[in-house]
């Protein structure tokens, strides 16, 4: 390894977290609503993840992130428990793929759980899909680009060009 | 004796009927068919225009479970992307004791450097993801190998 003692690494201690221990079909079956209702944390850890190019700055928003994606599953399986595992037994032996549209009616049950205890209604089919703006209080990251003393003037346009010496040779361009 | 002579006979002989018999057909006769021209055209404009609209409507439905798809991938990947950074800032923190662990019987070993001799000079705390075999370098050369080629063994 080329980590030095100088290089900060979190200790194990804080990136111990209650993690969410589920299989993909399940994970499937709740992600439109999962990704719904951490939307903002979602969003928030991976502006960070794009932005510093680190994994120990965005620590804390994955923790953010892990903390209330672990809260909507333990509200599902405090109200849609039932529900919930019909629809992912669905998921789970109807297709290879996990895919959704074998799976209509029982997500149509499980919507309406969701929508009558959580209060929240299934998001489109494309909805992760589409390109959203992010409203945040986060700083932006200062790149800091070396700065060369005798690098030479950039060029402007608002410099009158020289008369042309040799007639018009400048009949196609802008003057 | 034996002979092969028939009896003559005895019936009277056939004869063409009164009137002489039928003209022959000798024109040329068409098949009678039931595909023409315009029913053809007919049937294939016909075919193409609602199979055309049947495709129209059964490729929207692929199309749209394919996003509904990728949508689901992309609400849960935050998750479990956070998961996995974490697994993996442990297991750096794990590689870094198990060198020092490793080589604590060297009093002129630093960790991180070859006898202090570090790799980057001037950025100490910037984070560079390490190669993978450095990364498994404290691991059983099964696993790294398994993990290497495991694409290859899945489906």
């Amino acid at each position: 390894m080329v980590l030095t003692d100088k290089f900060d690494l979190p200790t194990i201690e804080e990136l111990t977290v209650p993690e969410i221990n589920l299989t993909f079909p399940t994970l499937q079956a709740a992600a439109h609503h999962l990704g719904k209702y951490c939307e903002w944390k979602n969003h928030e850890f991976m502006l960070c993840k794009v932005e510093e190019e680190d994994p120990r700055k965005c620590v804390k928003e994955g923790k953010d992130v892990t903390a209330c994606s672990l809260e909507f599953f333990q509200k599902i399986k405090k109200h849609c428990r039932k529900e919930f595992d019909q629809y992912a037994n669905c998921i789970d032996k109807s297709s290879g793929s996990s895919s959704f549209a074998p799976c209509r009616k029982t997500q149509s049950v499980f919507d309406k759980c969701v929508l009558d205890n959580l209060g929240q209604e299934r998001p489109g089919y494309g909805y992760f899909c589409e390109a959203k703006v992010h409203e945040t209080s986060r700083p932006k990251p200062k790149y800091n680009a070396p700065e060369f003393p005798n690098a030479a003037v950039p060029m402007t346009t608002d410099e009158p060009l020289l008369p042309p010496r040799y007639g018009s040779r400048r009949v196609l361009s802008a003057n | 004796m034996y002979t092969t002579t028939t009896p003559p006979k005895t019936n009277p002989q056939d004869m063409p009927p009164k009137g002489g018999y039928e003209p022959l057909t000798w024109k040329r006769q068409k098949l009678k068919t039931f595909f023409t021209v315009k029913k053809t055209l007919g049937l294939y404009v016909i075919s193409t225009i609602a199979g055309s609209i049947g495709y129209f409507y059964a490729m929207r439905d692929v199309k749209r479970e394919e996003i509904e798809m990728r949508s689901a991938r992309q609400a849960m990947l935050p998750m479990l992307i956070a998961e996995r950074d974490r697994a993996f800032l442990k297991q750096l923190n794990i590689n870094r004791e198990e060198e020092r662990e490793l080589m604590k019987n060297d009093p002129e070993w630093e960790v991180g450097t070859y006898y202090r001799e570090p790799v980057y000079i001037t950025v100490d705390n910037q984070f560079h993801e390490p190669r993978y075999q450095e990364f498994m370098g404290h691991a059983e050369y099964f696993d790294v190998t398994y993990r290497m080629l495991r694409r290859h063994f899945m489906s």
